[in-house]
């Protein structure tokens, strides 16, 4: 029952979700909805992490295997991938570069920021 | 004899059996290039294409396993609820980086899908790689992309993160691992987050809330280009 229970709560916030996207005026993915959706009841106390927790763990350590028929369906698509392969694979390594570059580098100035702040106030306290 | 093959049995069984033994071969040889996921994908195309089986027969179970991509994708927010003191400890330099870190990922895919005349549904279907695959695939669906493709170039882009992180991490001189952690979240979502955890405590949390928090902001940012 309790596993049941879990479930229900989960599909509840889902099914929720889908009909806050039909509402909106503009396109937003209703999974998406679903989490913003999760973590306010988690933030405000509605639900506890112990309302959800073995669902959640379940959902979350198996992640990858629900993409199993998203990626089979790629057999549908070859010629588009096989004209298309290598500009994919240059896209893919370059944009990851430089997304690991530029968040690194932001961070890294944020918290030179922030120290140098911190810094400045303990003198004034001196 | 045909209608055998349009149970939905058939194709959750089949992706089960074929993601166990993607499982089983991780274990064994412990390279992110054995990744359980494209085994599965690798080995359900081959027996479809093999043995002649429609994909629509496929797909009936297919879909059955495809509803559980929402609950999964909402239950993020438990990964991000569980490392909410972290998040409010260092919230400035993780908003700066998530939003930096996507924005310079959706900015750098735009403009080489212009450089190589890729027609629309596949820039679309790009643009988000970076994010997780249930948030990259609803960005993609929503703009009208070919999810597959997503569904490739995330799973491409996790693998090569969480092979190159170690370089990337000497090559810009990253000495901090709050800045390590969000970059590899960042970049390379849940499969650089795996590698992140292997660095250290801070390095895997940070990675992990940029798995979440990245995927919001991509969402928002998409909203707001297309």
């Amino acid at each position: 029952m309790k596993i049941i229970k879990q479930v229900g709560i989960v599909f509840s916030i889902c099914w929720i979700s889908q009909v806050v996207e039909k509402l909106l005026p503009f396109t937003f993915p209703a999974s998406v909805i679903g989490m913003v959706l999760l973590l306010l009841c988690l933030l405000t106390g509605i639900l506890k992490i112990g309302h959800i927790q073995e669902k959640a763990d379940f959902l979350l350590s198996n992640m990858a295997f629900f993409f199993v028929p998203a990626g089979v369906s790629i057999i549908n698509y070859f010629d588009i991938l096989k004209s298309t392969v290598v500009q994919l694979v240059i896209i893919c390594t370059v944009s990851t570069v430089i997304t690991f570059g530029v968040t690194a580098w932001s961070v890294k100035c944020t918290m030179h920021l922030l120290n140098k702040k911190a810094q400045k106030k303990e003198k004034e306290h001196c | 004899m045909e209608e055998i093959v349009y149970s939905p049995y058939f194709g959750i069984a089949l992706s089960i059996l074929a993601f166990g033994i993607g499982v089983k071969l991780h274990q064994k040889w412990k390279t992110p290039l054995c990744n359980p996921l494209i085994v599965a994908i690798v080995l359900v195309a081959a027996i479809l294409l093999l043995f002649k089986i429609p994909y629509e027969a496929y797909n009936v179970g297919g879909e059955i396993i495809n509803m559980f991509l929402a609950p999964a994708t909402a239950c993020l927010a438990v990964a991000v609820y569980s490392k909410l003191a972290i998040l409010k400890q260092y919230w400035l330099p993780i908003l700066v980086g998530c939003t930096a870190g996507s924005g310079a990922s959706m900015a750098s895919v735009y403009a080489m899908c212009r450089l190589f005349h890729l027609d629309e549904s596949l820039q679309v279907s790009l643009l988000p790689k970076s994010v997780t695959t249930p948030i990259a695939v609803s960005v993609a669906e929503s703009a009208g992309g070919v999810v597959p493709i997503t569904v490739v170039a995330v799973i491409f882009t996790g693998i090569l993160g969480s092979i190159v992180a170690p370089l990337l991490i000497r090559l810009f001189r990253v000495s901090d691992p709050v800045a390590a952690g969000l970059a590899i979240g960042a970049s390379s979502h849940a499969m650089g987050t795996s590698k992140a955890i292997e660095l250290g405590e801070v390095e895997g949390a940070m990675s992990g809330l940029a798995i979440g928090i990245c995927g919001m902001i991509t969402v928002l940012l998409s909203l707001l280009i297309l």
